[in-house]
């Protein structure tokens, strides 16, 4: 197919924060970008190039951001794919700012406003636009849920109450995040409450080296389902939006299991660390042979099961910070998106014709 | 020694509480603040530091250095331990600078070896893996050479800071610096797994494990987890021994897991669910096994037609009488797990199922049912309500166990049957299956189907072929089977097609060979469709040629395609040019005089 059917990798490096650039070692960054779609990284003794879908720079503005990233993935979901955007990088790369946008009160109207404020106006620009062209004969109906993954414990962020949540698998429905709240949304602004209520429900912690740094994953998922009435046939399409915004990559690493106390700590970070290994089994993917691998359910994976190698359309966004001090870091992520590029989706329409008996 | 008296004292007590900190008490911070006792640890160690310069004496210095280098270890752990991995790595790379004069002797070996860990890990941490190993492998080295030139318990580095009547005995010396030394062998399997260097890190993998239950330093359930997907590896190179040794260890560790009850006794449903889940776990790496036995026998017993070969059969029965006599010092050769006790428990357990190719019906039988009881005790935790993959993953093996089981079996009816079985636990979930959110095994569900029904109606045919005429309930049976398989090879194409129901112009190498395949045999089946109504078989060639004829034409717009079909494009490049002269001469027949 002409578009592919790959996961999208994005990169984009932010600014070094103000007067880090001047403490920062000697040389102060730590790589350049070289056009839209390649990066440099100097490495030592060679220089290392990266090639990615796409590259946004120091100056690349939201819009664009938003524009090259999440704009076909919200378009593809009104035409009833499924898809997911994840924001990937180490804690102070810059994730929040990309997706959320900065940290004031009110982000959505602010200008600098990210990808998921931006892709809640679109999408429901595009809702009203369909009911507009469709008159009466089309209907709308979006609900969306929120939903933490903290050591390996899924947490219901819309309802602070809730205890440990289950994943579990319908055999109609696919994978479900079971009793988590579902609510119903009819504008923009109205996901954007409900998502920076959650928002503020998560699970942060500080560290010297960063003021705030998420320990948990986020999905934000909306449902999107058109009904549509046709000569007595009822069309029906539904299809999902994952918004999903990592715990910082940094503490990914599964190397460190070591005895009781490290593999307590490293549990914090398994899903991540997980996502690592399955998308190294996807590449692999081949021998044929006839075998079960006991370890494979990291809950992040689990729930995203279709976004990684099934049939949606899935984009990653990864996130790196130029400063010197971050070069293994930024290493590890540009390696970490440069291996997920390898991953190919199976994009299938999500249609199923009902009430065409008599 | 230096900084004797209360002054000594001080200085230790200190190093004890930041030892406490960032062990004990950093557990219980809260997670708003993960690192808290971290900090106040580090700042203790600082102070320790600092203290310690402060006594430099002259004839001390050896000493003085390896009691730097112990809080520099402290203090590059504790970096890494807070996300800052170059002060980590600078801590680190200092306390290995002071101890390498001194790395041979028993009061430092241990140290160097775990500061020797930690920058492995840290590098692997930088995706560096090439310099991970490098201090991995060292580390590896001076314990070896450690072991053969002097081999006597090495002191602990906390011991450094203890007074004389705390020092540790040599059991508990041995035990530390043991596990220190296993840990290096872990983190090895890791580096050389990210190398690629499979073999390697399967066997360290291995002799960790080993070393686990020899230092009793693991938890039952983890480590039986491990062992049985280990045992998963070793099917992969056909090593069926390695294979079942493992599994049947992981079976014997895993008992002792439900036995113990946990620390506080407040085991929480969840934590039974996930016991029970775990059990069915290992139950589907026993299937694995069964399977993959099976399988490989097939392979060794089949002639050119996928048929067992009763020659090879003969000759293979002779060759295993032979290698009997040598089994025995074959065995020991292999790496084994356990101390006695478990041991006997392992063996006792292995012998529940063979590990060498069954060679006939009888024998692939006791491994068939073997595999069907794991089937049974996996489906008992992984039901379809809630876990739909998992479940139908393993009614697929089912399945694929009793389709490996027929081959062995000689009589053409009960071979049917045999298939009806599959057939009979394959439809209802392939039925209920949104293809929307389980596409991948709705096309496997559909494949599998087509070719069942594909094999019996083979096997009706053979059936009808030794009678001396075909009854009309025999035609029935093979039409409707053709019918069925056609009908799930149609759904499985459909699949491929684009949203506007469009088939792909070119298809993705994963559905290649399966597409292929499947039009391949539409083809064949047409051509078997029994009918007397003439026109009907004309229709019916004709479709049969119009499937053919697609494979052809494929492989000349798409050469590449050419290589996963070779047989089947062959046979049908055949077809092509036959079945226009047939259907000629079945037209004349249908009317003769024009």
């Amino acid at each position: 197919s002409v578009e592919g059917d790959a996961i999208k990798v994005f990169v984009r490096v932010r600014p070094p924060s103000e007067g880090a650039a001047l403490t920062d070692g000697d040389h102060g960054l730590c790589l350049s970008v070289l056009s839209a779609n390649t990066i440099r990284l100097h490495s030592k003794p060679e220089p290392k190039i990266f090639t990615f879908d796409y590259v946004a720079n120091m100056e690349t503005t939201q819009e664009s951001v938003f524009s090259s990233v999440a704009k076909n993935i919200v378009e593809s979901c009104m035409n009833g794919y499924n898809g997911t955007i994840f924001a990937y990088g180490q804690t102070g790369s810059g994730k929040t700012f990309t997706m959320m946008g900065p940290s004031d009160s009110d982000n959505f109207t602010h200008s600098l406003r990210g990808v998921i404020p931006r892709s809640f106006e679109y999408l429901f620009f595009l809702i009203e636009r369909e009911k507009e062209k469709a008159g009466s004969g089309k209907s709308f109906l979006c609900k969306c849920s929120f939903i933490e993954i903290y050591n390996e414990q899924i947490f219901d962020l819309l309802d602070s109450a809730s205890a440990g949540l289950f994943l579990r698998e319908h055999i109609k429905k696919g994978v479900f995040v079971d009793g988590a709240v579902e609510q119903v949304l009819s504008s923009a602004a109205e996901a954007y409450q409900v998502l920076t209520m959650g928002w503020r429900n998560r699970r942060v912690a500080s560290t010297s080296m960063n003021r705030e740094s998420s320990r948990s994953h986020a999905v934000f998922t909306i449902t999107v389902e058109s009904m549509e009435k046709n000569n007595e046939i009822v069309n029906i399409r539904s299809s999902l939006l994952n918004l999903v915004d990592l715990a910082g990559s940094e503490r990914q690493k599964d190397t460190h299991t070591e005895g009781l106390r490290l593999k307590e700590a490293g549990n914090i970070n398994r899903s991540l660390s997980c996502l690592g290994q399955v998308i190294t089994a996807l590449v692999d993917v081949g021998n044929g042979k006839q075998r079960h691998i006991c370890y494979r359910d990291s809950k992040l994976t689990f729930l995203l099961r279709d976004s990684l190698g099934g049939n949606a359309k899935t984009c990653i966004i990864a996130n790196v910070h130029p400063g010197s001090r971050c070069f293994g870091e930024t290493l590890s992520t540009l390696n970490f998106a440069q291996r997920a590029k390898l991953i190919k989706n199976k994009a299938v329409i999500n249609e199923d014709t009902q009430g065409n008996v008599n | 020694a230096a900084a004797p008296g209360a002054g000594w004292a001080a200085v230790c007590e200190k190093f004890r509480t930041a030892r406490t900190l960032s062990a004990v008490e950093s557990r219980k911070d809260p997670e708003t603040e993960p690192y808290r006792s971290k900090y106040s640890a580090r700042a203790l160690l600082q102070e320790v530091k600092q203290l310690l310069s402060g006594g430099e004496e002259g004839g001390e210095a050896r000493l003085l250095a390896v009691r730097r280098a112990v809080l520099e270890y402290e203090l590059g752990v504790n970096h890494t331990d807070t996300e800052e991995l170059s002060a980590g790595e600078e801590h680190l790379q200092r306390c290995t600078q002071l101890l390498q004069p001194h790395r041979l002797s028993p009061d430092c070996v241990s140290l160097y070896i775990q500061a020797q860990n930690n920058l492995g890990i840290l590098w692997s941490e930088r995706d560096e893996i090439k310099t991970a190993q490098t201090y991995l492998e060292s580390a590896e080295a001076l314990y070896n050479q450690y072991m053969k030139e002097d081999g006597n318990p090495p002191l602990d580095p906390s011991e450094h800071f203890m007074a004389e009547e705390e020092k540790l005995t040599d059991q508990e010396r041995s035990k530390r610096f043991e596990k220190a030394y296993t840990h290096t062998l872990y983190y090895l399997a890791q580096v050389y797994q990210h190398l690629e260097m499979i073999e390697k890190a399967a066997q360290y993998c291995h002799t960790t494990l080993k070393r686990q239950l020899e230092y009793c330093g693991y938890y039952p359930v983890e480590w039986a987890l491990n062992a049985a997907t280990l045992s998963q590896y070793y099917l992969s190179k056909q090593c069926f021994m390695e294979s079942r040794h493992c599994l049947a260890a992981a079976s014997v560790i895993f008992s002792q897991a439900g036995q113990v009850p946990s620390a506080e006794d407040n085991e929480t449903e969840q934590d039974q669910q996930d016991l029970r889940q775990r059990k069915a776990e290992i139950a589907r790496c026993w299937i694995k096994y069964c399977l993959n036995l099976l399988q490989s026998a097939r392979k060794l017993l089949e002639d050119n037609i996928g048929e067992l070969d009763p020659d090879r059969q003969l000759e293979l029965k002779a060759q295993r009488k032979k290698e009997e006599d040598e089994k025995e010092k074959g065995r020991k050769k292999a790496v084994l797990f356990g101390t006695s006790d478990i041991y006997d428990s392992v063996l006792a357990m292995e012998e529940k199922v063979s590990s060498v190719y069954p060679l006939d019906f009888q024998e692939a039988r006791e491994i068939f049912l073997v595999g069907q009881n794991y089937v049974q005790e996996a489906k008992e935790f992984f039901q379809v309500d809630g876990y739909v993959t998992d479940h139908i993953e393993i009614v697929q093996d089912h399945s694929a166990l009793f389709k490996v089981l027929a081959f062995f079996e000689e009589d053409y009816e009960r071979r049917c049957k045999m298939h009806k079985r599959r057939i009979d636990m394959l439809e209802p979930v392939y039925a209920d299956l949104n293809p929307q959110y389980y596409l991948l095994i709705s096309r496997q569900l559909q494949f599998e189907l087509a070719d069942t029904y594909y094999e019996m109606m083979d096997l009706k045919v053979a059936i009808g072929n030794r009678l001396e005429e075909l009854d009309s309930h025999t035609i029935k049976k093979i039409n409707s089977l053709a019918q069925l398989a056609i009908k799930y090879y149609e759904l499985f194409l459909d699949s491929l097609r684009n949203p506007d129901k469009v088939f792909p112009e070119e298809l993705e190498e994963d559905v290649l060979r399966p597409a292929m395949v499947a039009k391949f045999h539409i083809a064949r089946l047409y051509g078997k469709l029994i009918t007397s109504d003439s026109k009907k078989q004309l229709e019916n060639m004709q479709t049969s040629l119009e499937y053919y004829t697609f494979l052809v034409e494929y492989c000349e717009k798409y050469p590449n395609a050419v290589r996963a079909i070779e047989t089947e494009l062959e046979l049908s490049k055949e077809m092509v040019g036959l079945l226009p002269t047939r259907m000629e001469r079945l037209r004349a027949k249908l009317c003769p005089f024009i």
